[in-house]
């Protein structure tokens, strides 16, 4: 069965065409991630699969039943908001369970229900708090947590990790990866953190402007970017795009090349000289500018000599060029 | 050395605070003290004699004294309670309303509440005197045109209705300012958190009673206290209305009325500035009892909320 499906989804404010013909199937169990630029409209089809927002046009389809027309509530899904949302006048235990008392469950089951999901979630030290006197962290859980308990078929995230410094956003992202495997149910998650993305995704959703420029598992997406946009989207540092300093190219034909696949070599058809070192311990990445005044990222493993200033030479192996016509399609590699 | 002393007397502090402790002491703080200073003493063969504790002594013991007083209380209390069971439940539903974003011209709703609260209380007296009065009033019209002509009354004139008119005219003029505020506060609620309700089921009107209305509690307590004072002092509308006897036989003499009266004379009473200040003196207390029921009883129970 599909957790997820969307058929020609469109979505109008006014004039503003934020959605266009988005289709797209989420399986039971599956764990998707939309990413893209700000403004994409990621929020906006989250909150169209809510209910939140109703779709101009097209169909949204849960477990199989066609909900357009039902309330957010009565839809199976449970959202988990990037400010937390959390019920400031309540008491995380009322915060977790308001949701159940509303649908009129027992209060036997409302109790069960919340704390099994505090225990999921280390938060029963703090079951009579209220969300003001809690740590950032903390809040997010209880937000988790609240969607926990409703038993959802299907888990929504914007951006839950965007308010969180970076080790808290480590662990939770741990703890929420834990969490689809103890759950199995099906998630869709919004961000703009490629590493979220690529830890995260079984599919990932990549969309610009309204539309779906891509899908499929991180690995696809990573080693068959489908266009210029996709490629240059995954993967840290981006992908370097080259016209003229290699050449042999077509006219209007772009070079994409991963910077952890440029190495040096004496023999290299790209010149150029280093403008910038970053020494991260591990890696090494360097700024070169090309001859052609182009500027290259080369990601080098371990640690390196090279200072700004050097003159290099670089080489790749074709088999990991990609080429992008001039609409950023990709393009055959040029017959030899 | 050069560096001024930490712990030198800052005189810049007391030169910016001057201006405003000066007008404020001028014209709050000293007539303030001046007029509780007045209600001990009296006036005897035209000169002021001081008598302690005499004139409260009088003015609750006294039985033409205090019978007026405690009339003009429990008008008072009347007046309070018609402004807090009328007032601002109806202001805010009518905030309640007007922050639903699928209402159309809230703007003009908004506005057209609003602007009996700036108009002067002489004319709002003295228009509704006018649409209630029985012999050229349109009220009596309106009524027949609908065919319940036989549910009016000359609500003015009357002991049993007049109060309660004047109230509701009050509450009138005035309900756009708890309006305004709950609004205000209905508008700083985040919409993630009516969102996440909606997620939950709770929509309408239990969206209302179980996310908005308790985190515009605070909101509600300062407007009650607001409307408390407000209304312990009121004066300006009965006096529009109904004139300085606050008639019909003073069943809307309210504790302004009463003091004006005391205090100016009026028609054959002479005036008594120091009966009149010791009535001063007694809604001083009343009001600032009430404000400290209100600041050390009911205001802590109320948790801001930091969205
Ligand atoms: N209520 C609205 N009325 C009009 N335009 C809107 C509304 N909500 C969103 N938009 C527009 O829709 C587009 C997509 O917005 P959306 O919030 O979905 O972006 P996003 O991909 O979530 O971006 P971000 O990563 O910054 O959160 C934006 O251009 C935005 O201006
Ligand atoms: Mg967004």
């Amino acid at each position: 069965m599909t957790a997820l499906k969307l058929e020609n989804v469109n979505k109008s404010f006014g004039s503003v065409h934020v959605l266009k013909d988005i289709n797209l199937t989420v399986e039971d169990g599956e764990f998707v991630v939309f990413v893209g630029p700000s403004g994409c409209g990621k929020s906006t089809l989250l909150r169209v699969i809510a209910g939140l927002e109703d779709a101009t046009s097209g169909t949204v389809a849960i477990g199989g039943d066609v909900v357009n027309a039902v309330p957010p509530a009565k839809r199976g899904i449970a959202m988990v908001f990037q400010s937390y949302a959390l019920y400031p006048h309540l008491s995380v235990k009322d915060n977790m369970g308001l949701g159940l008392k509303q649908e009129g469950k027992s209060n036997a089951v409302v109790d069960e229900r919340v704390s099994k999901a505090s225990a999921m979630l280390d938060l029963d030290n703090y079951l009579t708090r209220r969300p003001a006197e809690l740590s950032g962290g903390q809040r997010q859980r209880v937000a988790i947590g609240r969607a926990i308990v409703r038993d959802p078929k299907l888990f929504l995230f914007d951006e839950p990790l965007s308010n969180l410094d970076a080790a808290l956003r480590m662990n939770t992202r741990v703890e929420i990866a834990a969490l689809h495997r103890t759950l199995s149910a099906s998630m869709i998650y919004v961000t703009h953190d490629q590493i979220e993305a690529m830890t995260l995704a079984d599919k990932i959703v990549v969309l610009r402007d309204g539309r779906v420029e891509q899908v499929g598992s991180p690995m696809e997406l990573y080693n068959n970017p489908a266009n210029q946009f996709v490629a240059g989207f995954l993967g840290s540092p981006s992908m370097n795009f080259l016209s003229q300093s290699v050449t042999g190219l077509e006219n209007g034909t772009t070079l994409g090349i991963r910077p952890e696949h440029l190495r040096f070599d004496a023999n290299g058809q790209i010149s150029g000289q280093v403008t910038h070192v970053e020494r991260l311990g591990g890696d090494t990445n360097l700024l070169v500018k090309t001859d052609a005044d182009e500027v290259l990222t080369v990601r080098l493993f371990g640690q390196d000599p090279t200072e700004v200033g050097d003159d290099v030479r670089l080489s790749y192996e074709n088999a990991n060029a990609f080429f992008f016509d001039q609409n950023g399609q990709r393009a055959l590699p040029r017959a030899a | 050395m050069a560096t001024p002393s930490k712990s030198g007397f800052k005189w810049h502090i007391v030169v910016f605070l001057a201006p405003a402790v000066i007008v404020y002491t001028a014209v709050m703080i000293y007539p303030l003290f001046a007029t509780l200073r007045l209600s001990f003493y009296s006036e005897v063969e035209q000169e002021r004699i001081w008598v302690g504790l005499q004139n409260f002594a009088t003015l609750f013991g006294d039985a033409i004294w205090s019978e007026q007083f405690w009339n003009a209380l429990g008008n008072n209390a009347w007046f309070f309670l018609i402004h807090m069971l009328v007032q601002n439940p109806i202001g805010i539903a009518l905030a309640a309303i007007l922050s639903s974003p699928k209402l159309r011209f809230s703007a003009f709703y908004r506005s057209a509440i609003f602007i009996p609260t700036i108009l002067s209380f002489v004319i709002v007296g003295f228009a509704w005197k006018l649409i209630l009065s029985p012999i050229w009033g349109i009220a009596p019209d309106m009524l027949d045109a609908i065919g319940l002509k036989f549910l009016y009354q000359p609500w003015l004139g009357k002991e049993e209705y007049a109060l309660t008119t004047l109230s509701l005219v009050s509450v009138w003029q005035f309900v756009g300012i708890p309006m305004m505020l709950i609004y205000a506060a209905l508008l700083s609620i985040p919409d993630e958190i009516l969102e996440a309700g909606e997620c939950d089921g709770i929509t309408g009107l239990s969206a209302f009673f179980k996310i908005k209305l308790p985190l515009i509690l605070p909101s509600i307590g300062i407007i009650s206290v607001l409307t408390f004072v407000a209304n312990f002092n009121a004066f300006d509308l009965i006096y529009a209305a109904q004139g300085a006897l606050a008639g019909p036989d003073f069943s809307t003499d309210i504790l302004g009325t009463f003091m004006y009266r005391t205090f100016f004379g009026f028609q054959l009473q002479l005036g008594d500035p120091h009966m009149g200040s010791t009535i001063a003196s007694a809604m001083f207390g009343i009001i600032l009892i009430g404000v400290c029921i209100y600041l050390f009883g009911i205001q802590r129970r109320l948790r801001n909320y930091q969205f």
